[in-house]
């Protein structure tokens, strides 16, 4: 529970499910009890490996009961016993000692409460014959120590992938603990199996079996100790092997994403039509529709590599560099400072120079960590003015370079992923030494405390190795994120220019790489990360490889595949930015929207302040770059957004323009026709088919010629009102 | 739950139909036979004696999390730390004190019921939002929809107005918390995008453009249409922008519809008895909704998140205010009013008012004179439809800080205001993909003393 003064937004979904959700009671039966830690007799009970399980497993430790961060009705532990000194304290110690009876073991409280023997407001949590509250009382009777002599190594789960054939087979789950001294036991009874989605996968608590439901892939969480796996269940969406359209291979890509459609029997769409094609990859690549004489040229060109020069061509066009420059400026939340624009004018150029030159992205990492002076003049160090506070900058940092949540280590160990409060509070202590005024300089000075002792945090890469406590250790860091064998660094970069090209990421959300969040498709993840390094990190290169496979040029979903939402066999529809959805606007309208006091022709796509005054990009939803704009929904849709479109000045206005490009065409007297295939043209990347021919002329033919105008000014709006406008399908 | 049904939908047209047999209703869409159907399906299954009883609701959100101490749930005889800088006030019910800015409240007690027992283990705002608001907790798999999504989904629009409007905005539960849930768009709340309270309030964009009348935007509605339909790529066919351009069209070609938005039509006299703030002004024009016939709207008040200098913010208002015109006072005017307002039109009956915010605040005072947030225990209000007045259910312990007794979750709350509404708490609504989700968990209860 969380209870004080945390940000209003942003805090992990998943770490919220496991902090509220107690686990199944462990209604252990005795018969099932092949417990060897209390079966032998010499066997001496160790509180650390043998006790805390039994509590996770009875969920006295969850967020909602006594691992709250207050405890509940006076007895705290750690989150899933995260820190078992803690807990032993709570147990053996507090409450005068009461909750253990050495001398009648039964009576102690920690057995007659969860075996609800006496009034336990968090009722029934242990059969009081079972095997859990005897191994309590074991402990108990053999003195209640704290001795350990052996850690947890390994657990090992069983299956870690399973394909089922059909719906409502079951699978039962194992799971194995090794430990430093050599030993190893089966712990399927104390590792708590938690399903993603309780409504696709059913677990029984007793026989860790699990039933699969609906149809695809699901996840359970298996938790022992501190160690948390994955498990993946997958269910094929057909039960026969379905007909594909098999795609021609251009690279690793396609070999990967048809394995895993094959898998899952879902069947593929045809290949897009070049005009699609080129419409798709214009907008991905460059926050553009192609120009009408693009669109001309591509759709007569026979040239047979015409889609790999066109992506060449669009990579190394300036409308590129902008619209990528803005897509890093969303990603690193550049905006203005309270004190002016001047630091925000260097960095937008010094990212734009990076972009414009193909700079490394490892480099641009290094600069940016590394980064110091007079932020009105050197760009990048406003890296250390996009947050306030050490802390905050570590959660930032680790969301941008590692694609993780870091901060819910802040108040107590990570309860779904690898991370302690040594990790996040090191990485904080890190950056306490920089000072981010107008100059960012490092200091001697500064130090974060560390909430468990209450001492300053030591400096620690996360995960890895403590640093010295004296000195600028930003070095130290930047190193380690930027080198080849770093595990998150290239994976969290081209898992959001994967979601950028394709709609959704290989992880979704974008800043939330755990191990229990794997990837739909983790070895295509590891392949990207691994060419992108190999290629000197450089983000064109991987843009490139994912427009030149087949998987992106894929077609429309059909009745058969629409259900997909996660595994590439159709292109995924997805709303244009508010950005690029106003300069489509504008392109298409033929007048270009004023924004602020920029100059006119500035592009929403090209603004460098963020919250430049536009209220079209306001009602179309902008994120003001104040809080990460990957978790941001599209809220302003809907009913506000299309009164605007109606009412609003954004299309009203400059449709009616005595100067636009309607207003040209009506000048030199263009007929229906050829207004109908320009406008398409534009707005679609394609000529109208036969249908829209004869609807649009029977529309036209109908108008009288005072009207001619105005009904050239509805056709337009509703054009850029069409779903085929407003997205990138 | 029929998963065999469920998994074969997309292959097989047959077993589309029966998903909509099984639920009564899916996202894809739903027909008047298909609706009727849903009422005697749920008037069959329930016994309660309140069941639809209300037939519109106004919530009124306290945003940030409203102190339980100051309001509903004083503590005259804790410690200063507990008991903080305000007073309580004594009710015509024997032994029932509220916080001292709620005099109006008190003086209608036998209007309202209140609940002292709340609780819930989400002390964060938009985790405490999401639960208090559609009764669930929040997952990753799946956002559920508030009570207004799920009324507007299942009742027959009365009117062309919005069947879910938020005033003066619904910028409530972070950036992705749209309110619609897994329901389709048109459950999402509508905001109305001023503040009621300014001179200059009208709904944004509800008025033509200049030279634009209501022929040619049926002209533009229809070329929009038929650009959807001609398309061969593009968009998803189910979900068109269609759907909010004919509810905009609707809104909009409706005077009657505007007229409910103009609130200088009201008296002088009756602007003044809700009071000039913002949240008296935005009860006013609930109270205008529901009239003719939006069966929920949502008052969104913020500034409830008082860390600090309580007293200003609950109480005076401003620094050295001779009288209060804080967030507890301007509270108290506009509830009773509205509660009045709708006493006197007969509505009150038909209507249920719920106060709440996402969470309480913490028992002691904090070092800046404010109370930090605190789930364990908070308190709400309800009054009319259904809800029998003049009561408080539960309680905390002396400091607040723990129910005493009768601990009720948002879970129990939504069943009951579910049951209120006329909808079956079971009720399962089903997601785009087909999934049956009930309107409540499974493992809520009514708040039968609750009921009249």
């Amino acid at each position: 529970m969380i209870t004080t003064t945390y940000g209003r937004y942003g805090l992990s979904w998943w770490m919220l499910m496991h902090l509220v959700s107690g686990s199944a009671y462990a209604d252990d039966r005795s018969s099932h009890a092949d417990d060897q830690a209390t079966l032998r007799q010499e066997y001496v009970v160790d509180f650390e490996n043998d006790i805390i399980p039994v509590l996770t497993k009875a969920g006295c430790n969850t967020g909602a009961c006594h691992g709250a961060a207050v405890g509940r009705g006076g007895f705290r532990l750690s989150l899933y016993g995260g820190d078992p000194e803690l807990d032993y304290q709570s147990i053996v110690f507090d409450l005068e000692g009461r909750r253990v009876n050495l001398a009648k073991p039964d009576d102690s409280l920690v057995v007659l409460k969860p075996t609800e023997s006496i009034s336990h407001g968090g009722g029934y949590r242990l059969d009081d014959d079972g095997s859990g509250a005897e191994r309590l009382r074991n402990w108990v009777r053999q003195g209640a120590t704290n001795q350990t002599n052996k850690h947890l190594r390994e657990f090992i789960v069983s299956p870690r992938r399973q394909t089922l054939q059909s719906l409502e087979s079951s699978v039962a789950l194992a799971s194995t603990a090794s430990f430093s001294d050599g030993s190893e036991f089966d712990v399927t009874q104390w590792t708590v199996f938690t399903a993603e989605d309780p409504g696709s996968v059913v677990i029984d608590p007793e026989t860790a079996v699990a039933t699969v439901l609906r149809r695809g892939r699901h996840l359970v969480i298996a938790r022992y100790l501190h160690h948390v796996v994955p498990i993946e269940l997958l269910v094929p969406w057909s039960d026969e092997n379905v007909s594909y359209v098999v795609a021609t291979r251009r690279n690793f890509i396609d070999d990967v994403v048809a394995d895993r459609l094959a898998q899952l029997r879902i069947p593929v769409s045809p290949p897009a039509t070049d005009a699609t094609f080129l419409r798709r990859v214009s907008l991905d690549l460059t926050g553009q529709l192609p120009a009408m004489e693009t669109v001309r040229e591509f759709a007569t060109s026979d040239h047979p590599s015409k889609r790999e020069k066109l992506v060449d061509r669009l990579l190394q066009s300036p409308e590129f560099t902008d619209y990528w420059t803005m897509q890093l400026a969303k990603l690193l939340r550049i905006r203005a400072t309270p004190d002016g624009r001047e630091g925000l004018l260097a960095y937008q150029a010094w990212l734009k120079q990076c972009v414009a030159d193909g700079t490394g992205y490892d480099d641009m990492v290094r600069t940016l960590l590394l980064a110091d002076g007079d932020t009105h003049v050197m760009g990048p160090a406003n890296f250390y003015r996009t947050v306030a506070g050490a802390r905050e900058q570590a959660e930032f940092v680790s969301e941008l370079l590692m694609g993780s949540r870091l901060r819910c280590a802040n108040c107590h160990n990570h309860p779904l992923d690898r991370w302690t409060q040594d990790d996040y509070h090191g990485l904080a202590a890190i950056f306490a030494k920089v000072q981010s005024g107008r100059v960012v300089s490092v200091t001697r000075r500064g130090e974060v405390t560390h909430p468990r002792t209450g001492e300053p945090a030591k400096p620690r890469i996360p995960g890895e190795a403590f640093l010295d406590v004296q000195g600028d250790q930003r070095a130290a860091l930047a190193s380690w994120v930027t080198d080849a064998s770093n595990p998150y660094f290239a994976k969290a970069i081209v898992n959001r220019l994967w979601k950028a090209m394709m709609g959704r990421g290989l992880v979704e959300p974008a800043d939330d790489f755990r191990s229990t969040n794997p990837a739909t498709h983790p070895e295509l993840l590891d392949q990207l990360a691994k060419d992108f390094i190999d290629h000197g990190y450089q983000i064109r290169r991987t843009l490139q490889t994912i427009a030149m496979s087949s998987t992106y040029a894929r077609g429309a979903p059909f009745d058969g595949n629409e259900f997909d939402v996660s595994f590439y066999s159709h292109a995924f529809s997805r709303s244009l930015s508010p950005e690029v959805l106003a300069d489509a606007m504008s392109d298409v309208i033929g007048l270009h929207e004023r924004y602020g006091d920029e100059p006119s022709g500035t592009r929403a796509v090209m603004l460098v302040d963020s919250a430049t005054a536009s209220e079209t990009l306001d009602v179309l939803g902008r994120c003001s770059r104040e809080e990460s704009c990957e978790s941001s929904g599209n809220s302003a849709g809907g009913l506000t957004r299309m009164l605007h479109l109606i009412n609003g000045p954004i299309l009203n206005q400059r449709i009616t323009a005595a100067n636009n490009r309607l207003s040209q065409l009506v000048a030199v007297n263009a007929n229906a026709d050829v207004i109908v295939d320009e406008f398409y043209e534009l707005a679609l990347s394609r000529k109208p088919s036969d249908g829209e021919r004869q609807y649009w002329s029977a529309a036209f033919e109908k108008s009288n010629p005072q009207d001619r105008r105005k009904l050239f000014e509805d056709f337009v709006w509703g054009l850029l009102n069409s779903q085929e406008f407003i997205t990138n399908h | 739950m029929h998963p065999i049904e469920q998994a074969t939908r997309y292959t097989n047209d047959l077993s589309r139909r029966d998903s909509l047999r099984v639920g009564g209703l899916t996202a894809l869409g739903l027909g008047l036979g298909d609706m009727l159907r849903l009422r005697r399906v749920s008037a069959g299954e329930t016994t309660e004696p309140s069941f639809g009883r209300a037939k519109s609701c106004i919530l009124i959100w306290l945003d940030g999390g409203p102190s339980h101490l100051e309001t509903f749930d004083p503590k005259p005889d804790a410690p200063t730390e507990v008991r903080g800088p305000l007073g309580s006030i004594a009710t015509p019910l024997a032994g029932v004190r509220l916080g001292e800015c709620l005099p109006n409240t008190a003086a209608m007690i036998d209007k309202f019921a209140i609940i002292r027992s709340m609780t819930s283990p989400l002390g964060e705002h938009n985790f405490g939002t999401h639960y208090l608001m559609t009764g669930y907790k929040p997952t990753p798999v799946l956002e559920y929809p508030t009570f207004g999504a799920v009324l507007s989904h299942v009742r027959e629009a009365a009117s062309v107005l919005p069947p879910h409007v938020a005033v003066p905005d619904f910028r409530v539960g972070g950036a992705s918390f749209s309110g619609g849930g897994y329901l389709p768009r048109s459950a999402m709340p509508f905001a109305v995008g001023g503040d009621p309270a300014k001179p200059e309030f009208k709904v944004r964009d509800l008025d033509l453009y200049p030279g634009m009348d209501l022929e040619r935007l049926a002209r533009r509605r229809e070329f929009v249409q038929a650009m959807d339909r001609l398309s061969s790529s593009g968009g998803s066919p189910v979900v068109s922008s269609g759907s909010d351009l004919d509810r905009a069209y609707d809104l909009i070609s409706s005077a009657d519809a505007k007229r409910a938005f103009r609130l200088s039509d009201e008296s002088p006299h009756v602007r003044k008895r809700y009071g000039g703030k913002s949240i008296g002004q935005c009860c006013l024009l609930a109270r205008r909704l529901v009239e003719r016939g939006v069966p929920f709207v949502t008052v969104n008040n913020r500034g409830w998140d008082t860390h600090d200098d309580l007293k200003t913010r609950l109480k005076e208002g401003y620094t050295g205010a001779q009288v209060g015109v804080g967030l507890i006072p301007s509270l108290d005017l506009a509830l009773t009013a509205l509660v009045a307002d709708l006493h006197d039109r007969r509505l009150l009956d038909e209507t249920l008012i719920v106060v709440m915010g996402e969470f309480g605040r913490t028992p002691k005072l904090n070092a800046s004179a404010g109370r930090d947030h605190w789930p364990r225990v908070f308190s709400c209000l309800l009054a009319g439809g259904g809800v029998r007045g003049g009561q408080v259910i539960g309680s905390s312990d002396s400091v607040g800080e723990s129910p005493k007794d009768r601990p009720i979750t948002p879970s129990d709350l939504a069943a009951t205001i579910y049951t209120l509404l006329g909808i079956d708490p079971k009720l399962e609504l089903h997601t785009d993909d087909g999934r049956p989700v009930r309107v409540a968990t499974h493992d809520a209860t009514i708040i039968s003393e609750l009921l009249s």
